[in-house]
């Protein structure tokens, strides 16, 4: 027990930060920074694949669908390697590990989160399409407009957990030298050579502390959007709660 | 102003719609009524083009609606037919004010400021000015239903259709969803109107057509109507009515 506050205290900055400044940025803020950029990117592509995946248009509802399903249908250590050593063949020259590994990350949770996307359009009542298009909106107008925003902030809870999905996913950068946490955890590992289980029992704590808290935040958001759904259907008769209309105003 | 000529529907193997052949002039309030399954709600969803049609005619405003068209074309055609739900249908993410601003602005790139005043005018109208800000969720349905119909007033239309819209309400909101009907009328607005409230035909209405089984059986005026209905099948209609 003693050793680990031991491996902590001589290596916290190389798990935080890794070697940087006289290395790149790794340890825990680039698994963050990786964690964050990865769904940022992948957020926007997901909606992309969603809106094509649902287009009565088969040029692009065949692509979309095909590159969701290989995404969802393939190891994501497998697309990691793929892009590895395929991205340096199509640009002619090598790229860092860290962006690999965002290019992966992107792909692979843009498939992922584009079925989310996709379930929470067509969980939305029929009506608000047709509402939308009978006023003379487009279908990109209606869904811009009316579709998207109530669909996206419904989806929210399921966007968290994929985050922390992408966290865990982000170990795997380990295998293309992404100084990740993982891959800090393995460098002194490496250093000590005696205390296996300790330092690894430090990084699952880690992960474990990061993951745990969101998975919170995610629960605790869940439910205040059901208490939204539920609330004002209640508040008819009773006086309308405040909190409600200040979350649907700051709705973009 | 909303004519069908030899109009038909088929759902596969199910003929909705049975070679329709009507008028609702300028001004005029026509009344829709018959048994559920009559087709009266495909019918009325032909006029915008929520629904195709297989054969026939069908003009809004001189327009002929299911011609081949862009869908820019479909959707300006669309923005000039006010159409009203059985489900309201308002955008709950919205405040009852901007559910009436968001087509005129986005659709007739009415400038926000001026959007705004129409719609404050609007919902003024359909007595709910003290409600602009709240959300679809906070109203009653009546409430939420004289919103709609202030929001498909917003795109200044020649005619509004109604799809049943007191049919999803409780008893006692039905009363101020029809005086806003009412005072549309009396304002000389051409309306198509899916409904079951037989007294608002009786007093509203210029035409009263029954349909059954995707025909018009009857094309008359109220009080012929429901005083000396023609079709056995209409007759049969109402004495159920008056049975309740």
């Amino acid at each position: 027990m003693f050793s680990i506050f031991e491996i902590l205290r001589d290596n916290w900055l190389l798990l935080l930060i890794g070697q940087y400044p006289n290395g790149p940025l790794g340890g825990i803020a680039c698994t963050l920074i990786l964690s964050v950029l990865g769904i940022l990117l992948a957020f926007p592509l997901s909606v992309l694949l969603a809106l094509a995946r649902l287009s009565p248009w088969r040029l692009l509802n065949w692509p979309a669908t095909a590159l969701v399903y290989v995404a969802r249908g393939v190891p994501l250590l497998m697309i990691i390697l793929w892009v590895y050593f395929l991205v340096p063949l199509l640009i002619g020259r090598n790229v860092s590990g860290f962006v690999t590994m965002l290019c992966t990350l992107v792909l692979y949770e843009g498939a992922y989160l584009a079925e989310v996307v996709r379930a929470g359009i067509e969980a939305l009542p029929k009506g608000q399409m047709e509402a939308a298009r009978a006023l003379g909106h487009s279908h990109l107008g209606a869904m811009r407009l009316v579709i998207l925003p109530q669909a996206l902030f419904n989806m929210l809870p399921s966007m968290l957990s994929q985050f922390v999905s992408t966290i865990k996913e982000t170990t795997l950068g380990y295998v293309i030298n992404v100084p990740e946490l993982t891959f800090a955890a393995n460098q002194i590992n490496n250093q000590l050579l005696t205390k296996p289980f300790q330092v690894f029992f430090i990084l699952a704590i880690i992960y474990f502390i990061v993951c745990w808290s969101l998975t919170r935040a995610a629960t605790a958001l869940e439910r205040r959007i059901e208490a939204r759904r539920a609330g004002p259907r209640r508040a008819g008769t009773a006086p309308q709660p405040t909190v409600v209309v200040e979350t649907l105003a700051a709705e973009p | 102003m909303i004519t069908f000529s030899n109009v038909n529907k088929w759902y596969g193997d199910y003929r909705a719609l049975a070679d329709i052949n009507a008028e609702v002039q300028k001004g005029e309030v026509v009344v829709v009524c018959g048994p559920s399954g009559s087709g009266k709600s495909t019918l009325i969803r032909t006029v915008n083009r929520l629904e195709e049609i297989k054969s026939g005619r069908l003009t809004f405003d001189g327009q002929d609606v299911h011609a081949p068209m862009s869908s820019a074309q479909l959707n300006r055609l669309r923005s000039r037919v006010g159409f009203v739900f059985q489900s309201f249908n308002l955008f709950p993410h919205l405040s009852a004010l901007d559910n009436v601003m968001l087509s005129p602005m986005h659709v007739n790139g009415v400038k926000r400021s001026e959007a705004r005043d129409q719609a404050m005018q609007l919902l003024e109208r359909v007595g709910l000015a003290s409600k602009a800000l709240s959300y679809p969720a906070q109203l009653s349905g009546g409430q939420q239903q004289r919103v709609a119909i202030a929001r498909a007033l917003a795109m200044k239309p020649p005619a509004m259709l109604f799809d049943e819209p007191t049919s999803a309400l409780d008893p006692e909101m039905v009363g101020e969803v029809l005086a806003v009907m009412r005072s549309l009328a009396a304002d000389g607005m051409t309306m198509m109107c899916v409904t079951h409230e037989m007294n608002f035909a009786r007093e509203v209405a210029d035409r009263v057509w029954f349909m059954d089984a995707g025909s018009i059986l009857e094309s008359a005026a109220p009080e012929s109507f429901f005083k000396n209905p023609q079709h056995p099948r209409a007759q049969r209609f109402l004495s159920d009515l008056r049975a309740h």
